[in-house]
């Protein structure tokens, strides 16, 4: 067993882990497959890039500015046109958020053009080396960031008033709504904590990878994997299903071949779709 | 209210209209330049594709996101058929709609069965994996692409033989659709659209006609695909998996409304005309302006034209009754 390749899938996976938490909350708490996440990614990498590229900022100290604004974006789009659309059904919803997708991308690529542009901080090279594999510092603190981030979001939603009023709004929104919850504002909250948590891991993102409009197409695919695999709204689930597609891509693409990487990913969602849609943690969210 | 009176008194009307329009779009490249026979075999080519996504969006409520998959699998079969085996093109296009069809067939036993956003994802999957694998395989060229013959005879001919193609396909789905808005089939996947447990109590055999619903879609999207590869002589798998194939005629469908037998045709018409004449010109914003049309779509016209009409004419009839009553 080739370690290296092993380690590789889960630096990568706690990233795929951390882009797919704030599509699955999204889709556990409000039933909507917000396809505009993408997009999301793609404009928390392009903050990071800017402000790095601009007045040197350190990248990871752009994850609040990326939180903050995507934060306040996804609260405008939730109040502004999802409520709107919501009791339309969800293939409007489906609709309205790729259109959101392609309007957001367009303009990102009509502002910076389709140059693929990378960060580059001093420590990006460096490494350790423990009994042959290599851990660049940057994958690691990457992947701890992640974690870090999920683990956050895993303490407020359980341990703080408003996330246990986000869990009983996912649970049941007319109940929540007889006990006092105002639940119009938790699905603007949880939609724009979600835009903010996506924002997060594109800036994480944009760290190892070249940035450019379509990098949020690239990683929505991924997102959806990890959300079918883990079981949509649940975040240990997530983390798992990031970690599995991780290491299977590594696998697959050091053993049977490069080019069957993402091959190799679908299938196994559409199979895992078929056989077990509830996903591998096997719970939906909090219930429902 | 006499409303049967109303529809009897519409009825040949639209027919009259309909035939029409058929004779004028039979005659209208004797008279047009080569361009717009260009752009009304594209336009052919959407509504086909919006009508056929409109048979499991529209009727049976399924959203298949990557209906796209088939079009390219139609695409890719004729190219491979042809460059590789040497066939003919109407049986290669024979072939694609064969395999589509089947292919719908099979994945649909399993893949139907999931609901909602899981079916939408799963199509989404299917699109993908079948792109990669394509690109994968060096049958088809990979994804350096692959050159189809062209077709024999001058410019003009072939303008006229895809437009004929495109045309006869487009009447072709329309009076599928017809047929099956019409038929058990159609009233049995309305019934699973709105309820498919009570479809089920009913006696409605709910897999085997959401099956059906999708094999007819993909058959027709897949013949579209053909003759689209055979018309562009060049293909590539981005270009012919693109998932936003699906997505222009999911946008069709809903702006011309969803569950109706012209909706899709207008949409597409629609959409189609107003890109061409408004904003083809701007490649760079092409995308964003279809992403705002979107969203205003589904804020502001969310059961399409055909919803619309229904609406106006629904008022006219009733202030026409009040004013005969009074």
């Amino acid at each position: 067993m080739d370690w290296q390749v092993i380690i590789n899938g889960i630096l990568l996976g706690g990233l795929y882990g951390l882009a797919a938490v704030g599509f699955s909350l999204i889709w556990g708490v409000m039933n909507i497959v917000d396809l505009a996440q993408g997009a999301y990614l793609t404009l928390g990498a392009y903050i990071t890039f800017w402000l790095f590229k601009l007045w040197g900022v350190d990248p990871f100290l752009t994850l609040p500015v990326s939180a903050i604004i995507l934060f306040s974006l996804g609260f405008i789009v939730e109040s502004q046109i999802i409520k709107r659309v919501l009791r339309y059904g969800f293939v409007m919803l489906l609709v309205v958020t790729y259109g959101l997708n392609l309007l957001l991308q367009n303009a990102m690529l009509v502002a910076w053009s389709a140059d693929y542009r990378s960060v580059t901080p001093s420590y990006s090279g460096a490494g350790i080396s423990i009994a042959g594999v290599n851990i660049p510092y940057i994958r690691l603190a990457l992947f701890i960031a992640a974690l870090l981030l999920v683990a956050l979001l895993t303490i407020f939603l359980n341990k703080t008033r408003i996330g246990n009023a986000i869990r009983a709004t996912a649970l049941n929104r007319l109940a929540a709504n007889l006990v006092g919850i105002r639940t119009e504002f938790i699905y603007a909250l949880t939609y724009s904590l979600a835009a903010a948590l996506v924002g997060m891991a594109g800036s994480l993102i944009s760290m190892v990878y070249t940035v450019s409009p379509n990098l949020g197409g690239a990683f929505m695919t991924k997102i959806f994997v990890v959300t079918v695999l883990g079981g949509f709204g649940s975040l240990p689930g997530a983390v798992l299903g990031g970690l599995i597609l991780g290491i299977t891509e590594a696998l697959t693409a050091s053993y049977i071949a490069p080019g069957l990487m993402n091959a190799v990913s679908f299938i196994l969602l559409v199979v895992i779709l078929i056989f077990r849609p509830q996903g591998l943690m096997g719970k939906q969210f909090y219930g429902a | 209210m006499n409303s049967s009176a109303v529809a009897r008194r519409r009825f040949p009307l639209s027919i009259v209209a309909l035939i029409v329009m058929v004779v004028i779009l039979a005659l209208l490249p004797f008279y047009i330049r080569g361009y717009w026979i260009r752009v009304l075999t594209t336009l052919f080519m959407s509504a086909v594709l919006a009508e056929a996504l409109n048979l499991v969006v529209g009727y049976a409520g399924y959203a298949a996101f990557g209906n796209g998959v088939f079009f390219g699998i139609g695409a890719y079969t004729t190219a491979v058929l042809m460059t590789r085996l040497g066939w003919s093109f109407f049986p290669a296009m024979a072939a694609s709609c064969f395999l589509a069809a089947a292919l719908a067939f099979i994945l649909g036993w399993p893949v139907l069965r999931l609901r909602g956003h899981y079916f939408a994802i799963a199509t989404i999957g299917i699109n993908m994996a079948v792109m990669e694998i394509v690109t994968y395989i060096g049958i088809t060229g990979g994804g350096k692409g692959i050159s189809l013959p062209i077709y024999p005879g001058n410019i003009v001919k072939q303008g006229l033989f895809f437009y004929y193609c495109m045309f006869i396909l487009l009447i072709l789905s329309v009076a599928i659709t017809y047929w099956v808005a019409n038929s058990r089939l159609g009233y049995g996947l309305r019934a699973i659209k709105t309820e498919p447990e009570a479809a089920e109590v009913m006696g409605v055999n709910t897999t085997l006609y959401k099956v059906l619903a999708w094999s007819i879609s993909a058959a027709l999207t897949g013949v579209a695909g053909s003759i689209n590869a055979y018309w562009l002589t060049f293909l590539e798998p981005l270009f012919v998996f693109d998932i936003m194939i699906s997505v222009e005629a999911f946008v069709m469908v809903l702006l011309g409304g969803p569950a109706t037998i012209f909706g899709p045709v207008i949409g597409a018409f629609f959409l189609k005309l107003l890109s061409e004449l408004i904003w083809s010109q701007f490649t760079l914003i092409h995308m964003g302006v279809l992403g705002l049309i979107i969203v205003i779509i589904t804020l502001f016209l969310p059961s399409g034209i055909m919803g619309l009409w229904r609406q106006i004419t629904l008022r006219w009839s009733k202030v026409r009754t009040t004013a005969a009553n009074q």
